[in-house]
């Protein structure tokens, strides 16, 4: 499993960073065997050699000791690396037991454990404002600087981010299903935490170990640059560096350059190292998410060789269509893959069109092509929206942006994630209010007030000044409902306006949306995975598989007597 | 209300940890090697005047007591003597202070002035050339500010600008690593410590330009090493923010382009703050090694010295000042956050 992830981050990673991968397990081999390959001693003073510039015999030069710099490049990563390396095992090993205690005092609830946990917290958070880089110099002064010391002193200063990390992703974790069901077959608390939860937390602490072990090499090389390290003669590189300092600015500039090169390397690498132990431990969820639904289309875009000719539509009474699409066509700027082709749609004033698929199928990325709201990543790349008169597709940003909500209006689904987190409901009316008309805060108050009670939401005046957290996911589905019809728009188009609802929920919400639409003689374009809600709601219904409209017929004749064998196949599925 | 609630209990807690602070540095300071009569006094002086002087220092007490009267002396604004240079240290963190936080405000100011503005225009999701350039640009700035050491940097500009004949910048354009200020200039009057802000206040502006002058790589440097965990914060929760559902809603709406952005940099800017208030307190031992790289006389050297010579009133001075400002900053952050952010709970503790 780790394995295998491994393996495909290593063949997605750019060159570049192979090449510094490579030059990280350098760095390690020159921490195990770099004090064996220097050509030269070195901490033996030679103060016949001393500051020769670079040459065959020293590649490097010397230093103002006499000895030879290109070894004790060799020989440095051994004092750096180790410290590096071992200071920061240990901040893992105290840190983490700490933090998991932490949590589960914390998660236990009860006064006395709560202020057990927050006592400690605040003493952490003493500790931690300490800064980092005085107190380290100040411990290793007291305790002297031998290197045993300075890996203590680092050690201190990093388990409080080791604690906290822990902790924070333990109490996440630990109300978690598994950590339920480990709970209820009995369980020990404590074996939980460190035999369920912890491992689950462990990528987390990998990544922060990475990150950790850059830093403390460069606290390492601070601190010696300083005096307040490693001393000299040990081969150390921020002891190098400032002992080659003093000659920089007569031009002798190789007894600090070399070394400094080596430590901005090693930082370097170890940098890198650790941004691609994130990309192994923990996979963007996101893109993953993406990549799904292209493989979903690719597969359902491939066996489908028996599919009847593009439907033509046989709708009666056909009036001038409020929306028109034609030979809409799609495509993935990077892979160039299709994901829509050949739409055609049109749909009547105050009539309803209901859009029925499986997740994949493309009806969102119809959705977004249609409010002109594709991201970067896609591209229209044939075929025409017309909106009325209006060919949406060459129309200016500027001119599109007038029309939205005042004519257009759109849902779009799970409508507790489309609220702005930060801005509350009073906010968002106001604003969409005042991008279209010229109002006052005071009317754009009394508007929004209004537009609440329209969506049939209690008390009203209360919820301007609530936050998207603080709404029920039907609350703010209202909220989006009464945004999207503010203006009596000519066109409704709604993406899964009602998933993640509670079912009686979403029939409120769904009847709501009919009645203030047919009042506003609003036309609706309804996506939906659900057939339910399709046949219920809907004049007409289109089925989309694979990025193409595959069926599209009045809803009664496509649910009596569906011809495509898609179609069939998705009805069977209900009536199973 | 929910501010004021929060507050009071921050404060509530603010109190016992400043003590709890200069505690633990009381004592820390007090293991460190070196008997501090003896040291003040030479090799040479007789054991009675030895015992006299420890006795004035109440080093023979108890180290709770000791620390009960240093405290009591620090409430009174007497936070001891340095035996080192026989000045009092109060005095030196009053003019070595302002030295070291004009330091870091413009190295912060720098990054909030250059580094932010790139940050969001990096995040965006046009993708044209102007873009493309700068996201170009701070991809090689991302990755050399991570690996580069602060005093590294220093060495390195200071390297390619003034070493030896190599040198490329002439002395009159911009000083070498000397200070603060020129061999023959002279300090402005102490009023607020700023070089800066003192010598305007002093109307000389020969010593302003030189003071702003000397500032310049100092400055640059701190900026450049420590700007990037902002940078590289703002930047990818600003990407977040513009890929998020609200933003795309916020267009669907027909939202003006400046009111989609600024409600995006608001989700952004919470974690980007947290992270500042990390980086001021590593911006302070930043200061510490910039501070020494440039020969710049600000209460990093300060610390260092003491710390070289076992002068114990200076680093307990030093370091109680650098907790209590840490904690300060820390606060500040959070109250700012928690006025921000309506999710943040009274209650909760920060991850």
């Amino acid at each position: 499993m780790v394995w295998l992830r491994i393996r495909r981050t290593l063949l997605s990673l750019p060159k570049w960073q192979l090449a510094v991968l490579a030059m990280f397990f350098g760095w390690i081999f020159l921490t195990i065997f770099g004090p064996y390959l220097a050509p030269f001693p070195t901490e033996v003073a030679e103060p016949t050699t001393r500051l020769l510039p670079p040459s065959g015999t020293y590649p490097f030069g010397t230093d103002e000791n006499g000895i030879d710099i290109f070894s004790r490049v060799l020989a440095a990563p051994r004092t750096d690396v180790v410290i590096g390396v071992v200071a920061t095992a240990l901040s893992v090993v105290i840190g983490t037991p700490l933090g998991v205690i932490v949590a589960l005092y914390e998660s236990r609830g009860g006064a006395g454990s709560t202020a057990f946990a927050e006592t400690f917290m605040r003493l952490l958070e003493v500790i931690q404002s300490f800064p980092v880089f005085v107190f380290a110099m100040v411990l290793v002064a007291v305790f002297g600087g031998s290197v045993t010391n300075i890996i203590i002193a680092i050690a201190f200063v990093n388990t409080p981010v080791f604690v906290r990390i822990v902790r924070s992703d333990v109490l996440s974790l630990v109300q978690r299903p598994f950590s339920e069901a480990a709970r209820a077959v009995g369980n020990r608390e404590v074996r939980i935490g460190f035999r369920h939860v912890l491992p689950n937390a462990l990528p987390t602490v990998i990544v922060q170990v990475s990150v950790t072990v850059g830093f403390a090499i460069l606290l390492t090389a601070g601190l010696s640059f300083v005096g307040a390290g490693v001393k000299p003669p040990t081969p150390e590189l921020g002891a190098m560096i400032a002992s080659g300092a003093k000659y920089l600015e007569i031009g002798q500039w190789w007894a600090a350059f070399f070394p400094g090169i080596a430590l901005g390397l090693i930082v370097f690498s170890f940098g890198i190292f650790g941004e691609i132990m994130t990309q192994v431990m923990e996979p963007r969820a996101v893109r993953r998410e993406t990549d799904r639904r292209r493989e979903a289309a690719l597969e359902t875009g491939g066996d489908e060789p028996e599919v009847p000719d593009a439907p033509t539509v046989t709708l009666s009474h056909m009036s001038e269509p409020v929306l028109a699409v034609e030979h809409l066509g799609v495509v993935a700027v990077d892979s160039r893959q299709p994901l829509l082709s050949e739409i055609h749609l049109a749909l009547e004033a105050g009539h309803s069109m209901g859009i029925v698929g499986e997740s994949g199928s493309g009806k969102s990325v119809l959705v977004k092509a249609l409010l002109q709201l594709l991201p970067p990543e896609l591209a229209v790349t044939s075929g025409s929206v017309r909106y009325l008169d209006h060919d949406l597709l060459t129309m200016s940003k500027g001119s599109m942006r007038a029309m939205r909500t005042t004519q257009i209006a759109a849902i779009l689904p799970n409508a507790k994630s489309q609220l702005n987190p930060l801005t509350s409901v009073g906010d968002m009316l106001r604003s969409a209010l005042q991008a279209h008309e010229k109002i006052g805060a005071k009317e754009a108050e009394v508007r929004s007030i209004q537009l609440l009670e329209m969506v049939g939401i209690v008390d009203p005046a209360q919820r301007l000044s609530a936050f998207p957290h603080e709404l029920s996911g039907g609350m703010a589905q209202r909220v989006c409902l009464a945004m999207a019809l503010m203006y009596h728009p000519k066109l409704l188009i709604a993406d899964e306006p009602t998933a993640g609802l509670d079912v009686t929920i979403q029939r409120q919400v769904l009847d709501l949306t009919r009645t203030l639409a047919e009042d506003a003689g609003t036309a609706r374009l309804l996506i939906t995975g659900d057939l339910g809600i399709a046949a219920h709601y809907c004049d007409t219904v289109a089925v989309m598989q694979a990025g193409r409209i595959v069926e599209i017929d009045e809803t009664e004749r496509l649910f009596d007597a569906p011809r495509h064998p898609y179609t069939q196949h998705l009805l069977d599925c209900v009536r199973v | 209300m929910r501010l004021a609630l929060y507050i009071g209990r921050r404060f509530l807690f603010l109190i016992p940890q400043v003590f709890l602070i200069s505690f633990i540095t009381f004592v820390l300071v007090r293991l460190l090697p070196g008997d501090p009569a003896r040291l003040s006094l030479g090799p040479l002086a007789p054991e009675s005047s030895v015992e006299a002087l420890r006795a004035k220092m109440y080093l023979d007490r108890p180290i709770p007591e000791q620390y009960l009267i240093w405290l009591e002396n620090a409430f009174q604004g007497d936070l001891g003597e340095s035996w080192v240079n026989n000045t009092e240290v109060i005095d030196d963190l009053v003019h070595r202070i302002p030295v070291t936080l004009e330091l870091i405000f413009l190295a912060l100011l720098v990054v909030f002035v250059v580094l932010v503005p790139l940050a969001i225009i990096t995040a965006s999701r046009t993708r044209n050339w102007i873009v493309r350039i700068f996201q170009n640009l701070t991809f090689g700035y991302g990755m050399l500010a991570g690996a580069l050491p602060d005093f590294l940097l220093g060495l390195v500009l200071i390297f390619f600008l003034f070493a030896g004949a190599a040198g490329l910048m002439p002395a009159e354009i911009l000083p070498g690593p000397e200070g603060r200020l020129g061999i023959l200039d002279f300090e402005p009057p102490f009023v607020t410590g700023s070089i800066l802000i003192d010598s305007l206040i002093a109307g000389d502006m020969e010593i302003f330009w030189s003071g702003f002058m000397h500032l310049i790589m100092p400055v640059f440097t701190l900026a450049f090493v420590y700007g990037a965990p902002i940078f590289k914060m703002l930047r990818s929760q600003m990407e977040g923010a513009l890929k998020a559902d609200y933003t795309t809603y916020a267009e669907a709406v027909g939202l003006a382009p400046r009111i989609v952005l600024t409600r995006a940099a608001r989700v952004a800017a919470g974690p980007t703050l947290v992270i500042t208030g990390v980086v001021v307190m590593f911006l302070l031992g930043g200061a510490v090694l910039v501070e020494r790289v440039f020969n710049y006389v600000g209460l990093g050297q300060y610390a260092i010295n003491g710390i070289v010579t076992a002068d114990y009133a200076p680093i307990q001075g030093f370091v109680c000042f650098a907790a209590i400002f840490t904690m300060l900053v820390y606060l500040a952050v959070d109250l700012i956050h928690f006025a921000m952010d309506p999710r943040i709970k009274i209650g909760g503790t920060q991850a």
